[in-house]
Parts: C-alpha cells; structure tokens; sequence
C-alpha cells in the first residue's frame, strides 16, 4: 500500500521477494510492472472490456499528425518518467511535448486523440470520487483487472462513456483528508474480507 | 507458413557481424517457408498482423522491447523473449532468488539494499567475501553495470551510482578466471557453446576503453556443442529451467573442475561467424521454434 509500485523500488522488490516464497501479493509484480507502461495498460485493460481510445506507441512526432487530429494526449513511455503526460493542441506544441516525454527522441511516445474532456481520479482499490457513474465504472474494472490499490486514473469522458487514457503514481502532497477517510473505508472493508475476496 | 516479426531497434545493425546474422535469420526463415519482417519500435501497431514475434532489441521491463513482448504475449502470439523470461533476465535479483530457491549454483551473493548502505554493512561484505568484490546492478546487460571495488571508497562511489535506478544492488565474489563458458539455450536443449574470453588485462569480457564511449571485447571461441563438458551442459539447463523455456544465454564460469552459474541472459548475442561457427543450425533452430503451432 506505500503507492510506488515502480519497477526496481523497494515495494517491488518486497512484492517479488513474497512471490517467490509463494504468498499472495497485490498488486502482483507482473501488474505493477504493466501499468506503468501505458499501451500494456490500454491493451490488457481493452482486453478485459474497459473502454480504451486507440494509441500508437512512436518516437515520430509526423506518424502522430498522420494517424490522429487534434488535440492529442502523450504519455510518456522510458524508464525514467513514471508520472505526467501533456496534451498537445497543435503542431509546436505537439513537438515539445514528444520532444520532452521522450526525452530528446530517445525513447518512445503513448499517443492517443483527446475527444473528451480529459479528468484524473484518484482510485483507492477501486473506488474514486467522481460524480459520473461511467468514471466510477471504468475505476473499478481497472482496480479487477490490475488490483493496484492506490493510483490516479487519468479518463476522458465522451457522450457519457469514460475512457481510460492512463495510471499513474498518487503523488504524497495530493492525497486530501477526504481521500483519507475514502481509503481507510476501503482498507477495513478489504481486511474484512480477507486477501482471497 | 508463420509470418515473423523480428523487433530491432537502429543499434542492432550497427555492428556487421550482428547485422549479418540477422540477415541469417531473414534468409533461413525464407528457405523454410515463412515470413521473416524488422520492425521498429514505430510499428507496434503492426503486430497483430504477425503469428509470432523475435525480439533483438535491448530488453528490460522499462523499455519498448517488453511492450512488443507483452502485447505479442496478450495477441497469444509465440514470443522470444516472451515477458516472463525478461522480467526475471532483467533483474538479476529476481533470477539469484529462483536460483536459491531451486538449488542452482550460483555465484556466492549477497544483496545490499540502499537502507542497508553503510559502514558496517560494507565491512561485513568484505568480511564475507572477501576483497575485492562485483558490485553489479539488477538491471546489468552486455557487461554494462559490473564493475569491481576493493576498498570502501570505490564500493560506496559504485553503489551510489548503482542506487539511482534501483533501491537493491547485488554484490559477489571476485572469481578472476581466462573466460566465461557462454551456452546458448533453447527450449530446454543446447543450441551452441562459446567461450567468452576476458581481454588481455581484463577481468570481463566486454570492458568500456578508459575515457572513451566505446568497448574492448574479448575474443570469442566457439565449440561444437557435441564436444562441450556434459556437466557445464546440464548446469546451464537446470538454471534455465527456473527461467523459462524460451532463447538463453547462460553464463558460467568453472571454477576447480565445477561449474557455477553467473547468470542467464534473454536475448542473448547471435554474431555471424562466432555463436554461430561450429553448430550452423542454430538459426533453423530458433526459427523453427517460433514457427510451430
């Protein structure tokens, strides 16, 4: 529950040592490694029915005017950046951004057209504070699909469907006391039922 | 006929011998009947048109080849190095805990975690294994990251550089030798053995020139895999078959007649004219591979 389920940090190192001794772990170090990597994250999640736009995975700014109009969401997909993305309004802006997430066109882009209205929700296992009920659905699908306790969920709603664009770290300095209460509801109720449920 | 993606990235055909064993692949994949297309890290949305994907490229769970690996694996599409196998080859710390877990032999190891990185501590691992020692970080690859401290000094200036990308690093004993054994493994059976000698003056085989970008290798010898120590043979199976059964290659190193496991290797280095000099077959073997149903 420490939130950074990043790749080769402490919490992953537990969870891989706990796997290895045969004890069941979540989130599993095979999710935490796949929710970071957003066009793994959209494939599996598609896959298990959460609605997903399309992306392309590139390092070429003109294969992503050519596949997509704008405004366009980028995230960001090397080993070094696990939070942020930008969205992109027109060509320069779109340069820079690629420019940045892939960090000087050294690694790859997560490219996907913004349609909707872009919103972020924090999500503790599974359940998030939004007033629209597709948000809240789209959270909880991804929470059975991935069991990632305490993450932010980037969606964008259109014509009152959500669509999931991508996971990433809470920060410490945004979690509210509201979310608080949220989480400690969450973790009684989780406990409660026990690891298997 | 199986259509085949082999990912590479610009790199892969930077050296020429690595070039024109991927040119091998190409053409070995043609006289058997099947598809053989390089595609580039911009043309991942190509894959599902493909029944089975070669990666070449440079794997690790944080770089593009393992989202070509795992996309191709959720497809069901037949994969080296599928995403398992690159999640234990990448981290190292991963693989000495299977190793330990299933009585591999392997290198005498101890791993450090940045909490843990302190006087005493360092002490006690020179105490334990003696000066000097390899610090490696979990995510080595071709040589890259292993480097050796003989005193306290060297050990933290290594490790802290170590620590910026990973909060464990894995220290081992020094075991100079001539070379390393190098087994090529697929599926469970022996594809081709080598040894990877050190340079003169080294101590590993691939060491980056002082003050330069670039790499001195040391010389490759290539045995037919016939004529390979049975023992050395069956201690790279066993430490494979905690892996996978995918493309490996092992690293071991003999030590008074025994041989111990240094580590497995995804995607392991295929070079035209030396894994491939005495057991030709090893392309129609890999390619067969990924062509069955």
């Amino acid at each position: 529950m420490n939130n950074d389920y990043r790749y080769m940090k402490t919490g992953y190192f537990v969870s891989l040592h706990a796997e290895i001794l045969g004890d069941d772990v979540v989130p599993t170090t095979e999710n935490a490694v796949d929710v970071y990597r957003p066009p793994i994250l959209l494939t599996r999640a598609a896959k298990n029915g959460t609605p997903t736009m399309p992306f392309i995975l590139t390092d070429s700014v003109k294969q992503i005017m050519a596949v997509f109009t704008f405004p366009v969401v980028v995230f960001p997909v090397n080993p070094f950046m696990f939070n942020g993305f930008k969205v992109a309004e027109n060509r320069t802006a779109l340069y820079m951004a690629v420019k940045s997430l892939s960090m000087n066109y050294r690694y790859a882009v997560c490219a996907q057209p913004l349609k909707g209205k872009l919103l972020s929700v924090k999500s503790f296992f599974g359940e998030c504070v939004s007033e629209y009920g597709e948000v809240k659905a789209v959270a909880k699908k991804v929470y059975e699909t991935f069991n990632i306790p305490v993450c932010k969920l980037h969606v964008q709603r259109l014509n009152g469907k959500a669509y999931l664009c991508g996971l990433q770290l809470v920060e410490f300095g945004e979690i509210q006391p509201s979310d608080v209460d949220l989480l400690s509801k969450m973790v009684s109720r989780f406990s409660g039922k026990g690891w298997s449920g | 006929m199986t259509r085949i993606a082999c990912f590479v990235e610009k790199y892969n055909f930077f050296h020429s011998r690595e070039a024109e064993a991927l040119q091998m692949f190409k053409e070995t994949a043609q006289k058997l009947g099947h598809e053989f297309h390089f595609i580039f890290r911009n043309e991942l949305s190509e894959i599902p048109k493909y029944d089975a994907v070669f990666i070449r490229a440079i794997t690790d769970p944080l770089y593009t080849a393992y989202v070509v690996s795992k996309t191709a694996w959720e497809l069901g599409l037949r994969v080296i190095d599928d995403p398992i196998s690159i999640r234990i080859c990448a981290n190292k710390i991963h693989q000495y805990r299977l190793f330990e877990k299933y009585g591999v032999p392997y290198i005498p190891t101890i791993f450090l975690g940045k909490e843990e990185f302190h006087h005493k501590q360092i002490a006690e691992i020179f105490e334990v294994l003696g000066k000097p020692v390899v610090i490696k970080a979990p995510y080595t690859s071709f040589s890259k990251y292993v480097e050796k401290a003989s005193c306290e000094t060297s050990f933290r200036e290594v490790a802290k550089r170590f620590f910026r990308r990973s909060d464990y690093i894995v220290v081992q004993k020094f075991m100079p030798s001539r070379f390393d054994w190098r087994v090529g493994v697929l599926n469970g059976e022996v594809l081709y053995v080598c040894k990877y000698m050190m340079p003169k003056g080294k101590w590993k085989h691939g060491v980056k020139r002082r003050g330069k970008p670039s790499f001195v290798w040391g010389r490759t010898v290539t045995l037919k895999r016939d004529n390979a120590p049975k023992r050395l043979k069956e201690v790279a199976l066993k430490a494979c078959s905690v892996v996978g059964n995918g493309l490996y290659g092992v690293d071991v190193k003999e030590v008074n007649g025994d041989y111990i496991v240094v580590e497995v290797n995804d995607n392991p280095s295929i070079y035209r004219g030396q894994e491939d000099l005495r057991d030709k077959d090893i392309y129609e073997k890999i390619i067969k591979f990924l062509a069955e149903p």
